[in-house]
């Protein structure tokens, strides 16, 4: 018996002193030296969804979300590098109407993506997107209409990768992207906060793109709107990769406006 | 051998069916899996992009995936892989290369990792095969946010 209870003993002390080290065989480590990175990393970064920027948004605050509002006037479009363009921007305008919960403006922008996807030959793919854009924005369900438009991008995007039209995709993006920081600098310019500033903090994102466009092949690359963008975009680079200031932020804003504006303007 | 990179589903399964239908199938699962892995997530009302990342690995092998994440929102990143013995990890660093998830979990063929941005910036999630009983494991990432 007595025997029976020291094997036992044993084993426990024999458990407790292995546990640590069996659990600690898989803890990942605290740091990591990003100098002699231990991991291969994807060739692209993760773009984020427009939602994901909105979803931090909504978190400041109650601004003026219909002063935001535009209207893109999308007959203007010329080339499909700015029909991508025009399209990311239009979905991220969605974005902005459905923070303004205007039900008419979400139905027109669902028409828009529609026809917008038509003259770049993918319509088909985001039929069932709009038409649920347009269902979710009479029912008011605006997290459905936020599903359906980051679902209509994605959908976009992988369509014209199948097309083999990858650029085009990449321009569908950043045409989003800008179109959000032109809302976001607009927003946290009017009511400066550090943290409002640090949303902006993207500096890999806006690299990402920069080579996106720095890779395009020279048809792309000799477009005159997508020129103004890359050389645009080189201006907020160095904005963006140090302290952000009330200054730099409304020098951003300044930027994407007009960028954005040149999206929308006649080819 | 699959070079990882940044994928839609369709896109693998092009790249695979290219490849064979066994490994058509082995994404299906890995995807399967990481989709198994953060539906728990949906009930708590995280909204789950629908796109994947994924490739395959060695074992000990990492994988980077460069991810933008806003301060405050809420993420729970999930992966799996096709093969019911291998182990699989996921962990959050930030820019600075700090491991800066608030919680992870790892079982066998699928594991998670939440974090809560505490600033808007450059992360890297990094995928590892732990161990596998063969020489390469496809593996599939998911990613939800609220």
């Amino acid at each position: 018996m007595k025997m029976k209870t020291r094997t036992q003993l044993f084993f426990v002390a024999v458990t407790l002193v292995c546990l640590p080290h069996f659990l600690a065989a898989d803890a990942p480590p605290r740091q990591i030296d990003l100098n002699r990175f231990p991991a291969t990393k994807l060739d692209d970064v993760v773009v984020p969804l427009p939602s994901e920027v909105f979803n931090v948004l909504d978190k400041l605050g109650t601004p003026d979300w219909r002063g935001e509002m535009r209207s893109p006037n999308i007959s203007s479009r010329g080339a499909r590098a700015q029909i991508a363009l025009m399209l990311g921007s239009v979905v991220a305008e969605g974005f902005v109407a459905v923070e303004a919960a205007d039900k008419e403006r979400v139905k027109a922008i669902g028409q828009d993506v529609l026809e917008l996807a038509r003259a770049i030959g993918v319509e088909k793919t985001v039929l069932s997107r709009t038409n649920a854009i347009v269902t979710n924005a009479d029912d008011g369900d605006w997290v459905g209409v936020r599903r359906e438009l980051d679902g209509a991008l994605s959908d976009v995007k992988t369509a014209m990768i199948q097309l083999r039209d990858d650029q085009l995709a990449h321009l569908v993006s950043l045409g989003g992207w800008l179109r959000g920081t032109e809302v976001l600098t607009s927003i946290v310019g009017k009511s400066y906060t550090p943290d409002g500033a640090d949303l902006l903090n993207q500096p890999d994102l806006l690299k990402y793109f920069q080579e996106r466009l720095a890779g395009m092949p020279p048809r792309l690359r000799n477009n005159q709107l997508v020129g103004k963008i890359q050389k645009s975009l080189n201006e907020i680079s160095p904005l963006i990769s140090q302290k952000i200031t009330p200054a730099s932020i409304k020098r951003i804003h300044e930027i994407t406006s007009d960028m954005v504006r040149a999206i929308n303007s006649n080819a | 051998m699959l070079k990882a990179r940044f994928v839609r589903r369709l896109i693998i399964a092009v790249t695979f069916l290219a490849l064979g239908g066994t490994c058509l199938a082995s994404v299906d699962d890995a995807i399967a899996r990481a989709t198994e892995a953060i539906s728990p997530y949906v009930k708590q009302g995280y909204l789950v992009r629908d796109d994947q990342w994924g490739g395959d690995l060695g074992v000990k092998q990492q994988q980077a995936i460069t991810h933008t994440l806003f301060k405050g929102n809420d993420y729970w990143f999930c992966t799996g892989t096709d093969n019911d013995s291998a182990k699989i990890s996921i962990h959050v660093y930030d820019n600075r290369g700090r491991l800066v998830e608030n919680d992870s979990w790892q079982h066998g063929r699928s594991a998670g990792a939440h974090l809560v941005a505490p600033a808007t910036g450059t992360y890297y999630i990094i995928v590892e095969i732990l161990s596998s009983p063969v020489e390469r494991t496809h593996w599939a990432m998911v990613y939800g946010y609220k």
